[in-house]
């Protein structure tokens, strides 16, 4: 009888899935209208923007906040390009350095972009992608109004616990199903009206599916690293509150499809702002233990060609692995990376380490006396110069 | 007015409230003056002042000492982590496993690690080696290093000073941390007292 129950329960449950959301239809480019300046109408929307008040608070002060006027005011174009200017001044950017895929919007306007996601974007077109989404969370008060989803669902569920007795379970489950199943919805919507935006704006709609295609090259590559199996082909999870990424880039293409080929992609500019943010970036994502979709990453960031700091990070990446195959291509990196630049330090200091892990210590030991030359007050010059001494 | 319940009954609902807090977190006093074996029995350390016993430890061959609180300044003793294991307990084995420990490392290496594992374990997203220095423990050769970080849940910034070696092809790792803000520099020499205190087993 509970096996059935239970079996009941999932069909109407997969019944709640957003189906029509990864159906391809055709895109309306028309904008709709937009409202500013929304004020919350009941206590608990109240509530909802005394709490989306104070997370902005912590946010605007946050000690992984990126105060660099430039890239903000470069993000905030974009936003403004893509979404247009009336929109765009009703929101606030907030850039963080995590080195996370992510970016999020709040109830009253605030929308942050980690670095990790900057990292991974090629161009304006892209970002401008992921901006018009996290807009359109905003636009179409989608927060609101999973939360009232969510009060409606509990609602009914403490009714049933207290009129349908056994059926109860039955309910509940029906109805946080429901709940995910809306909040995938909302994702979908976001990414339909944020395409809108891309085109609207005359940047090229095909890039759009692309940030999701590399989304699960690159899962396949962490996962291929840690030995375990691609999720890519993975259903929908009954409890997932976004569709898969195949769902999305599948629909997205269709969507883009639809529309007029060409557009801008703005690869340079967006390249030339983030440039002076890359090495740290990387930086940050050599450290997340994460070999395989690192190189990964590495390498769709290196397909108009291998710079010095590519090299640099794909040195350190293999490096701190540390097989002794690995030390030996780091230091092939290292050298490729010194080949372009000879006086970068990080270079030398990098392959001296790998050259005197692999057994060749003298050969190490000159390569970082060329680093304390070139950067004699660094941070641990005092261990390096005890281990060439 | 409010009646005010008798003295027994308080004792009684103040130990109901807490014996299961005590049984499960398993903290205890740490006596001033005698060696006391830390790191899975690994080291021993001569206390000059009280300190306390956290009964949570980062890892099996790990352990947590601290004046104030953890959150306020800790001391980390790991001890004889062999090759091929990580510092600390996995968070997240199959999403994100630990780095782990390589006997093929140099001592500089040492300060990666600590970061790789930082970020994970502790969900770090900002942190930096600010500086790394030849030291000794024990007589052995070892790295001192500092450091900075900041856990993307709770925004504080925080300090570090630690010593590491490698021995026997087995690492060797102290610690202290606390925020940056007074803590730090409060009790950095009675950290720098204990850990010179450290021997070998």
């Amino acid at each position: 009888m509970s096996r059935l129950i239970v079996r009941l329960a999932l069909a109407l449950a997969a019944f709640c899935l957003p189906l029509e959301a990864v159906a391809a239809r055709a895109v309306d480019l028309t904008l709709p209208p937009f409202v500013s300046a929304y004020q919350p109408r009941t206590a608990a929307e109240r509530g909802i923007w005394m709490q989306a008040d104070e997370d902005e608070r912590q946010l605007r002060d946050s000690r992984l906040l990126i105060d660099d006027a430039a890239l903000n005011a470069y993000v905030r174009h974009v936003l403004c390009r893509t979404v247009g200017e009336e929109r765009c001044h009703a929101v606030r950017l907030y850039v963080l350095r995590v080195p996370a895929v992510n970016a999020t919007t709040g109830p009253s306007g605030a929308i942050s972009v980690w670095s990790g996601l900057l990292l991974r974007l090629r161009d304006e077109a892209e970002l401008g992608a992921v901006l018009g989404h996290e807009f359109a969370h905003f636009e179409q008060r989608h927060t609101l109004a999973l939360e009232h989803r969510r009060l409606g669902a509990t609602d009914l569920t403490a009714w049933a616990a207290l009129v349908a007795g056994g059926a109860a379970p039955l309910v509940r489950l029906i109805m946080t199903a429901s709940t995910f199943s809306f909040s995938r919805a909302q994702e979908s919507e976001a990414d339909s009206l944020g395409l809108r935006f891309v085109a609207a704006a005359g940047y090229d709609p095909r890039r759009v599916a692309e940030v999701w295609a590399r989304q699960m090259d690159e899962a396949d590559a962490r996962a291929a690293g840690h030995k375990q199996r691609s999720r890519r082909y993975d259903g929908v999870h009954l409890l997932s509150t976004h569709p898969t990424d195949l769902q999305r880039m599948t629909a997205l293409r269709a969507a883009a499809a639809t529309l007029s080929s060409g557009g801008a992609i703005e690869a340079a500019a967006y390249a030339a702002a983030l440039r002076p943010w890359r090495a740290a970036f990387l930086a940050d994502q050599i450290k997340l233990n994460d070999f395989g979709g690192t190189d990964y990453l590495l390498g769709q960031l290196a397909q108009d060609g291998w710079s010095e700091d590519l090299l640099f990070a794909r040195g350190e990446l293999y490096r701190q692995r540390g097989n002794p195959r690995d030390l030996v291509a780091a230091a092939d990196f290292y050298r490729q990376a010194l080949a372009l630049d000879q006086r970068h330090a990080e270079s030398h200091r990098g392959l001296g380490m790998a050259l005197l892990r692999g057994g060749e210590a003298e050969a190490g030991r000159a390569e970082l006396r060329r680093y304390l030359e070139l950067a004699p007050a660094a941070g641990d010059a005092a261990m390096v110069r005890a281990l060439v001494s | 007015m409010h009646d005010e319940p008798p003295p027994r009954r308080c004792a009684l609902l103040l130990a109901a409230a807490t014996t299961p807090a005590l049984a499960l977190a398993g903290n205890s006093l740490v006596d001033a003056g005698r060696p006391v074996a830390v790191a899975h029995d690994t080291l021993t350390v001569t206390p000059d002042r009280e300190w306390n016993k956290l009964g949570w430890r980062p890892g099996l061959r790990c352990d947590r000492w601290t004046l104030d609180g953890e959150a306020l300044n800790a001391v980390t003793f790991c001890g004889a982590i062999e090759s091929g294991r990580p510092m600390f307990r996995e968070v997240s084995k199959h999403d994100q496993p630990l780095p782990h420990f390589s006997t093929t490392m140099l001592l500089t290496d040492v300060p990666d690690l600590v970061e790789k594992s930082y970020r994970i374990a502790l969900g770090v997203s900002l942190m930096t080696i600010d500086s790394a220095e030849p030291a000794q423990l024990d007589g052995e050769r070892a790295i001192r290093f500092r450091y900075t970080f900041t856990r993307q849940d709770e925004e504080v910034e925080r300090h570090g000073e630690a010593v590491a070696t490698i021995r026997c092809k087995k690492l060797y790792w102290i610690s202290y941390e606390a925020p940056a803000i007074y803590y730090y520099a409060r009790d950095l020499e009675s950290w720098r007292r204990l850990a010179a205190t450290a021997r070998f087993r």
